[in-house]
C-alpha cells in the first residue's frame, strides 16, 4: 500500500538530506514531540513508516552502547608503529623478491626499508610497539591490537568505503548511520551521530565519511566544526550572538503572540512558536557539551590540551568523551585530508602525526576507563590501510631523505579498546615482511559484523528496505564475528 | 455528540476529531443505535486485517475462513468464531481484544474492536442472505457501490436565502451551512485577500504597488480584475505547473537503488507542463497528450515538427517514476520501474491506490490482482519487461541539422587539440622513461629497456621478471596516463591545456534530447498476472482493460490489443480517450478536487490520491459532481474553473476561527471560513527572494544545478573536480536566484532550504504534501547564513531608497513582507527593538566591524534593520497565508 502523504521526514530512501549542514538532523524526531507539546494529536498514518531517534532494542544483549572512532585517513605505517618484523631489519636495503602490489609505480622500488624506529614491549601483556607511540604503550593492557586487517581495495577512497560502509563503493551508509538507525539515541537534545572535524579541514571524501547513503537522512552524521558555528545553523552568526539574538527572539515572540491572538485556535502557530523554544534549548545543550572550560586542569593536561601540538586533537577527544557521557551514539574524530599518507618524507612526517595524536588517543581510553565508561564504549583507532615494506622514492633514487612507503591494504594494523573487546591482546599476523595478513585475517566486513555484534546487532538481520530490495551494511556471505577479539 | 458539552479548550476539540477521524467511527460515536451489518461495517475491517490468512490463501490458517458470517459461525479447528449476541463467548472477539490476532505487529484499533463487538452483540447481522461459496462474491455490493465508482450525477445549484451567492460554488456550500444555521465568515481584509490570491495563483507575494492599487480600487470589478491579471501572468504556470509536477512525480534523477543517475533532459517535461497551464490547454487534451501523445502523431514522428516534439515531450510523464535499470538492468528493477510508473498514472488520473493490488487483491477497494495486471497491460507496450530499454537508450535527439553540423565541426577541432596534447604527453613520457631506465643497474639496463618496449603479450619470462624487479620502468602509454605522479608540474600544465579544449567543446550548440515514452515497433508484450507480484512467476494471461469497478453501468470500453492502423498498439490512446470522454467516474472529479484543494488547503475529498473506500469521503458530494460536470461541459477549461472558485464568496472569507464554528467543525470540512495555510517549501524560498529584491524570473531551460558542498550540505552550484576529487563548488550567480520550480529536482540532493521546509520526496510521486513544524526550520530563520545575507541586502536597499526616512523604510519593509503597514503599537515595539540593536552593534568591538563603522557610521543602523527583517521573516505572519 502506498502512502498518501509525502514528507521527506517520513519516507524512506535517498541520501544527503543536506542536514549535516542544517546539521540539526536529530531535531527531526521532534515532529511528534512538538506536536504533542502543542496539544496536536499525532495522527495515525496508514502503514506509513516513520523514523525517529528514540532508543530502540537491539537484537540481543549488547556490550557496547557508544562508539568513538578515531579514523586515521591516509594509512598509518604499521611497519613503523605496530607490527615489528626482524626480517625487515635483516634484509634492509636488499631487493624484495615476493609478490608486491604498488599503487604508484612511478616512484616504486623493491628496496626493503626496515622500520625507522625502535620497538619495545609494553604493559603486562608485553605488546611490542614503536617508540613513536609511547602513550599507547601506557594503555597496552587495555587494548586489542589487530595486526591482520585486510580490505584489498588499494586506494584511499575504496578502502575507506570498505571499512565504513561494508563495500568498496560510494553511495552507501556508514557504520555510524546504521547504528543510529538501528538503536536510536540515548539523548534527544544532541545529535545522535557526530563527526568532530579537524581545524585544518575535512577528511578525504568529506561528507561521505558520515553519509547516510540511502538510509533516511536523519541518520546522517552531523558535522561539528572546530570553530564557530560549531554546528551549522545551531549557533547564531557572530554579530547576533548573545543580546541581539535574545532581543530578536523576544520581538519574535511578541509578534507571534499577536498573530496568534488574531488567529485563535490555530495549533500550528503555537507549535511553531514553541519550536523556537526548543531550538533555544538545543543551542544550550550543544553549547554545554562542547564547553570544556569546566574540565579540570589535570584532565586537560592528560589530553594534551595545554600543549600546542596536541591541543586540537586533545580537545576533540575530550569533547568526544563529553558527548558519549551525554548519550551520543557514535562519534567520529577524523584527521583532515589524508595526513597519514606517507608516500614521502615518512621520517619527519610520521613522528609529527604521532605527536599530535598518540597522547590524546591514549588519554581518551584512560579517561573513559576512569569514569567507568570504557566497558560500554568502543574506542577505535586506525586508518583505511597500512604501508609497504619497500621504499617509495618520491623525489628520485638519489634523494633518500624524502622517501616514503606506498599503500598496503592487504595487511595492516589498528587497535580497539572497550565495548567488550579483549584487553592487552594482540591478534593476527602478517607475513615476515608485513605485506600480507596471513593469520587470523580480519576483513572489513568481519570488523563491521563484530562491532555490530557488540552493539547487540546481528549483521545478517540488520536490513533496511529501499524499493524492491533490502540494504545491508554487511553483505558478504563470508562475514564472521571475530570472536577471538572479544573478551 | 455528548462529548462536545465538556469541551474546554481548542486542543480537546482537536484530540477528539482526530480520534474519530475515520468516518465510520464518527458515525458510530454519533449514532449509538445504528444497526451494524457485516458487509458495511465489519467486513472492511476483516478484509484488511484477516482475509489474507483466513480466506484468500488456499490453506486457511486454523481452518478458519472469515469471509462470510456463516463460515465464522461454523468456525475452524478451534470451534465457532462467533456466537451471535455473545461477544465474550466469541473467539473472534477474544482473539482481537487480547491482540493475539491479527498476527504481526499491526493490531486493530480500539474503535475497530468496538465495532466488531457491537456487531456481534447486535446478533452478527448480514445485509442480505449470504452465498455458500465465499469465492463467489469477491467484492460486495457495498464495495462496488462506493460513491466514487458511480457515474457523476447532475445537480441543480441550490440557492439558499440569506447568503451572498456569487458563483454556483457559494450555493452548494451555503446550502449545507443554512441547514446547520451557520453563515459564511465575514470577508477577509483586502490586504489578506491580495496576499492570499497572489500566493495561491502565482506562488509569490504581491508587490507593494500591487497591494496599493487593489486596495484603492473600489470598483466592483477590482477583485475579478486581480484574478484575471494573475491568471494571465506567466508565473501562474510556474506555480500550478509545480502542483501537477508533484502528481507526475517530476524528478531529474533516476532514483531507486544504486547510484542516483541524473536526468539532464527531464526539464523539457517541466517546461511542457508550465506552458500547457499558461496556455490554458484544455485538461482533457493535457491528459491525452501525457498518456498517448506519441499515438496522436499520424505516422512516424518528425523530430523537426514542433507539434510532434510537444506531443513526445508530454509522454515524459510516463517516464518520471524512479528507474534503477540504468544501474542494474535486472528483471526485478524493470518490474519496479514499470510498477512505479503505473502508480504515478493511476494515482494522478484515477485518484486510486491501484498499486496496492500488485501482489494480492486490494485490501479496501474492489480491485483484484487481475484488475491490476489488466490495467497495467494498457501500458505494457511502453514497459515491456522482456524487451526493456534502459533510460539512456530511450532518449530521442531533436537537435537541428544546422546545430548538429556546427557541433561536429567544433568536435573536429577539439579532437585535433586533444591529439596535439597527447603527442606532447607522449614525447614527455619518452623522456621520463629514458630517465627511469637510468635507475636500472647498467648490467641489465639495455635488456630492461628492450623489455618495456616489447608489447606485453610478446614479453619473455625474463623480460617480465625484469619489469617486475624494476617497477619504475613503464611503457610510454602508461607514463603518459600517469603523469600526475611522474611529473606533477607537467601534469598541471597539460590539465590547463585540456581546459582550453573543454572551453572549445562548450561552444557546441547543446544537443536537444527528449525523454519520451513510446512503444518499440512490433513489440506487443503478452501480459500476465504476476503471482504475489513476482515478475518471475507469471500466471494467467490478461488483456488490457479498465478496472472492473469503473466499468459498471454498461460503461464497457474496448481497448485494442494491437491497432493495425497505428504504428503503436493504440492501447493508451483508446484508454486516454475513455478517461477524458466526460463520462468516466473519476478523471474529472479527481482533477477538480485537486484544484479545489490547492485553493483552499483542503480537498472536498481530502485524500486527493485516494478516492477509494479507505479514502476520505467527500464533504460536499453534490458540489464535487457539479464541478466535475460543469468542468467537462465547458471543455475542461482550467482557468474558467479557477475563476469560478476564486470569484466565490467562499474563497473570499476570513480565515479566522470562531468558537461556535470551531466546536462544530474544527477541521473546516464545511468551508465556512478560509484555511490558514503555511507557505510550501518553494514558496518560502521564492517569497524570501522576492521580498529581498533578489528574485530572478527567467523561465524555461535546463534547471539550476545542485550539488553538495564539502560537508554534505546541498547547495546550488556545480561540483568542481580536480584529479578526480571534489574541489569546491562553482556558484551560479544570477541563476541561483531563479524560482524554486527551476532548481534541479534531484532525489538524492534536495536543496537544503527546500528540504528544511518539507519539500516532498518523489517516491514515486506526491499526492498530498505534508507540513511539519520542527526546530530546524526555526534554526534556519535564526542562524542560516543565507537569511542573514539576504536580510542585510534588503536593509541596504531600503537605506538606499530612503536614506533619511526611518518611517518609510519600515512601511516598505512591512508592505514587502506582509502586504500591510505596521500598526502604531507595532511601530513602538519595533522602534525600541531597533534602538537597542543599534546600541549592541555599536558596542560590538570586533576589529573588522569597527573599521566598517568608522567608514560607514550608518552600519549599525543598517544591521539593526536587517535583524528586524530577519525577525519579521521568521514570524508566523510571513510564513502563513490567512
Amino acid at each position: 500500500m502506498k502512502t498518501m502523504l509525502c514528507s521527506r521526514r517520513h519516507m524512506l530512501h535517498t541520501s544527503a538530506f543536506g542536514l549535516s549542514s542544517v546539521a540539526a538532523s536529530w531535531l527531526l524526531k521532534r515532529d511528534g514531540l512538538l506536536a504533542e507539546e502543542a496539544g496536536i494529536p499525532v495522527k495515525p498514518e496508514l502503514e506509513q513508516k516513520t523514523y525517529d531517534l528514540l532508543p530502540k532494542q537491539p537484537h540481543h544483549n549488547s556490550k557496547a552502547k557508544a562508539m568513538i572512532s578515531m579514523f586515521m585517513l591516509g594509512g598509518p605505517s604499521q611497519i613503523d608503529l605496530f607490527d615489528p618484523k626482524p626480517e625487515l631489519i635483516k634484509h634492509n636495503g636488499k631487493s624484495f623478491t615476493g609478490d608486491i602490489k604498488f599503487d604508484n609505480p612511478a616512484q616504486a622500488s623493491r628496496e626493503i626499508m626496515a622500520p625507522l624506529w625502535n620497538f619495545k614491549p609494553h604493559g603486562q601483556c608485553g605488546m611490542e610497539l614503536s617508540e613513536l607511540v609511547p602513550h599507547l604503550g601506557s594503555i597496552a593492557d587495555d587494548i586489542t591490537l589487530i595486526r591482520s586487517m585486510h580490505t584489498g581495495a588499494n586506494n584511499h577512497g575504496p578502502s575507506n568505503y570498505a571499512l565504513n560502509t561494508g563495500k568498496a563503493n560510494s553511495g552507501r551508509a556508514v557504520l555510524g548511520s546504521w547504528l543510529t538507525s538501528a538503536l536510536g539515541s540515548e539523548t534527544q537534545e544532541l545529535p545522535s551521530y557526530v563527526a568532530l572535524t579537524d581545524t585544518r579541514g575535512l577528511p578525504l571524501l568529506g561528507g561521505e565519511n558520515w553519509s547516510n547513503g540511502k538510509l533516511p537522512s536523519i541518520y546522517q552524521g552531523t558535522v561539528i566544526r572546530p570553530v564557530a558555528p560549531r554546528i551549522f545553523n545551531l549557533d547564531p552568526p557572530r554579530h547576533l550572538k548573545g543580546d541581539p539574538q535574545a532581543e530578536q527572539l523576544q520581538l519574535l515572540s511578541k509578534l507571534n503572540q499577536e498573530y496568534i491572538r488574531e488567529h485563535p485556535g490555530e495549533n500550528d502557530l503555537d507549535a511553531r512558536m514553541q519550536s523556537y523554544g526548543l531550538a533555544a534549548r538545543m543551542q544550550v545543550a550543544a553549547r554545554e557539551a562542547f564547553e570544556i572550560s569546566n574540565e579540570s586542569a589535570a584532565t586537560k593536561k592528560m589530553y594534551g590540551i595545554d600543549q600546542k601540538v596536541t591541543r586540537d586533537y586533545g580537545t576533540r577527544c575530550l569533547i568526544a568523551r563529553r558527548l558519549v557521557e551525554r548519550g551520543v551514539r557514535f562519534v567520529q574524530i577524523p584527521c583532515n585530508g589524508q595526513v597519514w599518507d606517507h608516500h614521502g618524507s615518512i621520517k619527519t612526517a610520521l613522528p609529527q602525526r604521532c605527536a599530535e595524536i598518540d597522547k590524546p588517543a591514549a588519554a581518551l581510553v584512560r579517561d573513559l576507563k576512569e569514569r567507568g565508561l570504557l566497558d560500554s564504549t568502543i574506542v577505535h583507532w586506525g586508518g583505511e590501510m597500512g604501508r609497504l615494506p619497500v621504499i617509495q622514492f618520491r623525489d628520485g633514487l638519489t634523494k633518500r631523505e624524502t622517501v616514503g612507503r606506498d599503500h598496503n591494504t592487504y595487511g595492516f594494523s589498528m587497535w580497539v579498546a572497550g565495548g567488550g573487546f579483549q584487553k592487552g591482546y594482540i591478534h593476527g599476523q602478517t607475513d615476515e615482511f608485513s605485506h600480507y595478513a596471513v593469520d587470523g585475517i580480519v576483513h572489513h566486513y568481519d570488523w563491521l559484523a563484530t562491532v555490530l555484534n557488540q552493539f547487540g546487532l546481528d549483521h545478517k538481520k540488520l536490513k533496511f528496505r529501499v524499493g524492491p530490495r533490502d540494504l545491508r551494511l554487511v553483505e558478504s556471505p563470508e562475514a564472521r564475528i571475530a570472536t577471538e577479539l572479544l573478551g | 455528540m455528548k462529548i462536545h458539552n465538556t469541551i474546554k479548550s481548542w486542543q480537546i476539540v482537536f484530540l477528539l476529531t482526530a480520534f474519530f477521524a475515520n468516518s465510520a467511527q464518527l458515525k458510530l460515536a454519533a449514532q449509538s443505535v445504528k444497526i451494524l451489518s457485516f458487509e458495511a461495517d465489519v467486513r472492511p475491517i476483516l478484509k484488511a486485517a484477516c482475509f489474507h490468512c483466513h480466506g484468500e490463501e488456499k490453506k486457511k490458517h486454523g481452518g478458519l475462513d472469515v469471509r462470510l458470517v456463516h463460515l465464522m459461525k461454523t468456525g475452524g479447528e478451534s470451534g465457532a468464531a462467533i456466537v451471535p449476541e455473545k461477544p465474550d463467548q466469541s473467539l473472534l472477539w477474544t482473539q482481537i481484544v487480547s491482540d493475539k490476532m491479527p498476527d504481526g505487529p499491526k493490531k486493530l484499533t480500539p474503535s475497530q474492536k468496538q465495532i466488531i463487538r457491537e456487531w456481534i452483540r447486535q446478533g452478527a447481522k448480514t445485509a442480505r442472505p449470504e452465498p455458500e461459496d465465499p469465492d463467489s462474491i469477491r467484492f460486495t455490493e457495498e464495495e462496488l457501490n462506493h460513491w466514487a465508482f458511480k457515474p457523476i450525477k447532475k445537480y441543480s445549484v441550490p440557492m439558499p436565502a440569506g447568503f451572498e451567492i456569487r458563483t454556483p460554488i457559494d450555493g452548494f456550500i451555503a446550502n449545507r451551512l443554512s441547514k446547520l444555521g451557520i453563515e459564511f465568515s465575514p470577508p477577509a481584509s483586502r490586504e489578506s485577500l491580495i496576499r492570499r490570491i497572489t500566493f495561491d495563483l502565482i506562488g509569490l507575494p504581491p508587490s507593494p504597488s500591487e497591494v496599493e492599487e487593489f486596495i484603492n480600487d473600489e470598483t466592483p470589478q477590482a477583485w475579478s480584475r486581480l484574478v484575471d491579471r494573475l491568471l494571465d501572468s506567466p508565473e501562474f504556470g510556474v506555480r500550478w505547473g509545480r502542483h501537477w509536477l508533484d502528481v507526475a512525480g517530476y524528478a531529474e534523477s533516476e532514483g531507486g537503488s544504486g547510484n542516483d543517475i541524473k536526468r539532464p533532459h527531464a526539464w523539457h517535461f517541466r517546461n511542457y507542463v508550465i506552458q500547457s497551464f499558461n496556455q490554458n490547454k484544455p485538461i482533457d487534451q493535457f491528459i491525452v497528450e501525457q498518456i498517448a501523445g506519441d499515438e496522436l502523431i499520424d505516422g512516424s514522428p518528425d523530430n523537426k515538427n514542433p507539434r510532434h516534439v510537444e506531443l513526445l515531450t508530454a509522454t515524459g510523464f510516463m517516464r518520471m517514476a524512479p528507474d534503477s535499470t540504468q544501474n542494474d538492468n535486472s528483471l526485478e528493477n524493470r518490474n519496479q520501474a514499470a510498477a512505479d510508473a503505473i502508480q504515478v498514472i493511476s494515482s494522478s488520473m484515477l485518484g486510486l491506490t491501484v498499486g496496492c493490488a500488485q501482489c494480492h487483491d486490494h485490501k479496501y477497494d474492489p480491485i483484484g490482482i487481475d484488475d491490476y495486471y489488466q490495467f497495467r497491460a494498457i501500458f505494457d507496450p511502453v514497459f515491456p519487461l522482456k524487451k526493456w530499454q534502459q533510460p539512456s537508450s530511450r532518449l530521442i535527439d531533436i537537435t537541428s541539422a544546422e546545430d548538429q553540423k556546427k557541433a561536429e565541426q567544433i568536435e573536429k577541432k577539439a579532437k585535433k587539440m586533444d591529439a596535439e596534447i597527447q603527442a606532447k604527453k607522449n614525447a614527455l613520457a619518452k623522456i621520463i622513461q629514458a630517465a627511469k631506465v637510468k635507475d636500472v643497474p647498467e648490467t641489465v639496463r639495455d635488456e630492461t629497456l628492450k623489455a618495456v618496449l616489447t608489447p606485453q603479450q610478446k614479453q619473455t619470462d625474463r623480460q617480465k621478471e625484469l619489469l617486475d624487479l624494476y617497477p619504475m620502468v613503464k611503457p610510454i602509454s602508461f607514463i603518459a596516463g600517469f603523469l600526475v605522479e611522474y611529473d606533477n608540474a607537467a601534469h598541471r600544465d597539460f590539465e590547463k591545456q585540456k581546459e582550453e579544449v573543454t572551453k572549445v567543446r562548450a561552444t557546441k550548440p547543446p544537443k536537444k534530447m527528449l525523454r519520451i515514452a513510446t512503444e518499440q515497433p512490433d513489440i506487443v508484450p503478452v501480459s500476465a498476472v504476476f503471482f504475489r507480484g513476482n515478475p518471475n512467476s507469471p500466471g494467467e494471461k490478461v488483456q488490457p482493460k479498465e478496472l472492473t469497478a469503473l466499468t459498471q453501468a454498461n460503461r464497457k470500453i474496448s481497448i485494442p490489443i494491437n491497432d493495425k492502423n497505428l504504428v503503436t498498439t493504440g492501447r493508451r490512446l483508446a484508454y486516454a480517450q475513455h478517461l477524458t470522454d466526460g463520462r468516466h467516474p473519476l478523471t474529472a472529479r479527481v482533477f477538480v478536487n485537486r484544484v479545489w484543494k490547492h485553493h483552499f488547503g483542503r480537498g472536498i475529498v481530502n485524500t486527493p490520491g485516494d478516492f477509494g473506500i479507505n479514502g476520505d469521503s467527500p464533504s460536499h458530494p453534490k458540489l464535487l459532481d457539479w464541478l466535475a460536470n460543469d468542468f467537462v461541459e465547458h471543455g475542461w477549461n482550467h482557468k474558467r474553473l479557477h475563476r469560478m472558485i476564486l470569484l466565490s464568496t467562499v474563497y473570499q472569507q476570513s480565515s479566522k476561527r470562531n468558537p461556535t464554528l470551531n466546536n462544530l467543525d474544527p477541521e473546516n470540512r464545511l468551508f465556512a471560513r478560509y484555511n490558514l495555510r503555511r507557505l510550501e517549501a518553494e514558496a518560502v524560498r521564492d517569497f524570501i527572494l522576492a521580498t529581498t529584491y533578489n528574485l530572478n524570473l527567467n523561465t524555461g531551460g535546463p534547471s539550476v544545478p545542485v550539488t553538495t558542498n564539502g560537508e554534505g550540505k546541498v547547495v546550488i552550484g556545480i561540483q568542481k573536480i580536480r584529479d578526480g576529487l571534489a574541489a569546491g563548488v562553482s556558484e551560479q550567480k544570477a541563476a541561483a536566484l531563479r524560482r524554486s520550480a527551476f532548481v534541479e529536482v534531484n532525489r538524492s540532493l534536495p536543496l537544503n532550504i527546500l528540504a528544511t521546509f518539507d519539500l516532498p520526496e518523489m517516491t514515486p510521486n506526491c499526492d498530498n504534501r505534508r507540513e511539519t513544524t520542527v526546530a530546524t526550520q526555526s534554526l534556519w530563520f535564526l542562524n542560516d547564513d543565507q537569511i542573514v545575507q539576504l536580510t542585510n541586502q534588503l536593509s541596504e536597499r531600503l537605506f538606499m531608497k530612503y536614506p533619511d526616512n526611518n518611517n518609510q523604510r519600515l512601511n516598505t519593509l512591512f508592505s514587502r513582507l506582509y502586504s500591510t503597514v505596521p500598526k502604531p503599537t507595532e511601530k513602538n515595539l519595533i522602534s525600541d527593538f531597533l534602538k537597542r540593536q543599534e546600541e549592541y552593534f555599536k558596542a560590538d568591538q570586533n576589529a573588522d566591524w569597527q573599521k566598517i563603522i568608522k567608514k560607514h557610521p550608518e552600519a549599525p543602523k543598517k544591521r539593526a534593520l536587517a535583524a528586524l527583517a530577519q525577525v519579521l521573516m521568521a514570524s508566523n505572519r510571513f510564513l502563513y497565508i490567512d
